[in-house]
């Protein structure tokens, strides 16, 4: 028994060191956030800060000095609309690829697995002749769009993997008492499948947040530019005050975060049911 | 037998609708761009969009082969991916071993372990820059003040091999939560009954790994190494952020559009890509049950 109780010991010590030494990034995110511009650059460098301020978070937050909000703002609304637009146009392909049949099914299973795989990088160089051709160069729609379909095929998967699970009897109940298939969908398959639809929105939220890639070139104003390539921009010289790098980086990383630490019960089975990707 | 013929296609009408909107995106923003793409490789694409692309048939495939710098890039990559594919998995497996247990508070253990994957890679970089600074980075203290392991600060972000070192080591610490999160649920699928079964056979835990755990996640395994290395292999974001000394494809093909503006070599750049990448997918696709 004794012998056991030493054995878990050590693996709780494990635990706790693999904690901390994942997490050691964000505690200098967040203390280096807090500490004075002399604090930051001293050396030996300071792992417990010596004095704490929180002037480097007013001055990012203080529109005059940093255009903090307005990043944000475009960070948010991009997020929020890839999302949304996600969640809707993937709940219905994705009801459609588990409960009804159509011609060509197979083929688009097959072909958005296909695509699953093959994004991002690949697709910068047409995308960004395309987008410029059509007039959409530094829109933040181009980058709504951008996102909604890389993440589409990982959405369809989630999705109607999930939907796979409610059991075509219930739905079929429910017509038999009058609801139309329309009605059988948004009264009982949508409110049964909120978990998995919240995990979609979370997934697509934080992938359409965190991107560099497309946001680097398809916008190019400050007055579009999301927090990735805003913060890029203002922080391109190696030796900028790191408090005020520090703190938005921070601030940046809050949101997804909150998110997801909300609805990470349900992600962790949505991811690992979908494979999905970063 | 009329009736329900016209339910079966009004039927196949509602889901060919439903299917459209991803159809017609997907169609559009993906197949299309890379056909497009194609047919721009061929072509000589002046900067100014409304200068129409000159036909060059194979000049720029033939300028990729001949040039070193896609060979050394390609190379790159390969050791890139399977430095990064091996690590990330082997911390992933390791911690989920470690974390598939009772104890206090696992639920907020697991949500921390996978913070890095979820936090954005800019904030991310900005930090590992500061950490890993030549100057006062605590990077530089540790190695070289502490643990002697260098003699003067290292140059993690402009010597070229140790950038190599600081863009894998950045890698596997943000991805291996996707492994971990992944393997760890292959492990609670386990029936618990196959241990009993072998504890009472009298096998020991190393046993029981080989025996039981290792084959049940096999499958997981196979796949996340399979995904991982098509994703790393046109890793950018993080490797472009950190460091301008090791031009992986992904970075490679980037600079030529958006540094050089030669599009048309970008474009068959991301041919090429795309190319050892399909081969490398049909060619696991067999192996491979889950992909």
């Amino acid at each position: 028994m004794s012998n056991k109780k030493i054995k878990d010991l050590i693996l709780n010590i494990l635990v706790i060191v693999v904690i901390c030494v994942t997490l050691t990034p964000f505690y200098f995110m967040l203390t280096t956030a807090l500490k004075t511009s002399q604090g930051s650059v001293a050396y030996p460098p300071q792992i417990f800060p010596t004095e704490l301020t929180l002037q480097h978070f007013k001055d990012i937050l203080n529109p005059a000095i940093f255009p903090f909000w307005r990043y944000f703002r475009n960070s948010f609304f991009v997020a929020f609309t890839t999302a949304t637009l996600a969640v809707i146009i993937g709940s219905m392909g994705a009801y459609s690829l588990a409960k009804l049949d159509f011609p060509g099914k197979k083929l688009f299973q097959e072909g958005s697995l296909v695509v699953y795989m093959f994004s991002g990088i690949l697709l910068v160089v047409p995308l960004f002749r395309i987008i410029s051709s059509v007039g959409l160069y530094n829109n933040k729609f181009s980058l709504v769009i951008a996102c909604l379909v890389t993440t589409l095929p990982a959405t369809l998967f989630m999705l109607s993997s999930y939907f796979t699970t409610i059991p075509v009897s219930l739905e079929e109940a429910a017509m038999i008492d009058g609801l139309s298939r329309l009605q059988v969908i948004y009264k009982i398959v949508l409110p049964l499948s909120i978990p998995a639809i919240m995990s979609v929105f979370a997934y697509v939220f934080m992938i359409a947040w965190n991107d560099f890639l497309f946001s680097s070139i398809f916008l190019s104003t400050p007055d579009n530019m999301t927090l990735s390539v805003g913060l890029r921009q203002l922080f391109s010289s190696k030796d900028y005050v790191w408090g005020r790098m520090m703190a938005a980086s921070f601030l940046t990383a809050i949101p997804v975060v909150i998110m997801f630490s909300m609805i990470e019960r349900f992600i962790t089975g949505g991811l690992t049911a979908g494979g999905v990707k970063e | 037998m009329p009736r329900k013929n016209t339910l079966k296609k009004a039927e196949a009408r509602l889901g060919f609708l439903f299917i459209l909107p991803s159809l017609i995106l997907i169609a559009s923003i993906i197949i299309y761009p890379l056909c497009y793409n194609i047919v721009l490789s061929f072509h000589k694409v002046a900067l100014n969009p409304l200068k129409q692309p000159k036909f060059i048939g194979f000049s720029n495939y033939m300028n990729l082969l001949t040039d070193g710098d896609f060979i050394k890039s390609l190379m790159l990559t390969f050791l890139y991916v399977i430095i990064t594919v091996a690590t990330s998995t082997t911390v992933g497996l390791l911690i989920a071993l470690l974390m598939n247990r009772k104890f206090k508070g696992r639920g907020i253990a697991r949500s921390l372990v996978i913070l890095p994957y979820v936090a954005p890679v800019i904030s991310l970089v900005f930090v590992w820059q500061y950490m890993f600074n030549g100057i006062y980075g605590v990077a530089n203290y540790l190695t070289v003040d502490k643990l002697h392991i260098f003699n003067a600060a290292p140059a993690w972000f402009d010597h070229p091999i140790l950038s190599m070192v600081l863009v894998i080591l950045f890698d596997t610490w943000r991805v291996f939560p996707y492994s971990f999160m992944m393997i760890l649920a292959a492990l609670q699928a386990i029936d618990g009954s196959l241990y009993e079964a072998a504890m009472i056979d009298g096998a020991g835990s190393w046993k029981q790994f080989w025996a039981i755990t290792l084959p049940e996640i096999a499958p997981v395994l196979g796949s996340l190494v399979v995904l991982r290395s098509i994703w790393n292999f046109y890793k950018f974001d993080d490797v472009y952020l950190l460091t301008k000394q090791v031009p992986i494809m992904g970075v490679y093909l980037y600079q030529t559009a958006f540094s050089i503006y030669d599009f048309g070599l970008a474009a068959a750049i991301t041919v090429a890509l795309f190319i050892i990448v399909m081969t490398f997918v049909l060619f696991v696709k067999r192996k491979v049950s889950r992909i």
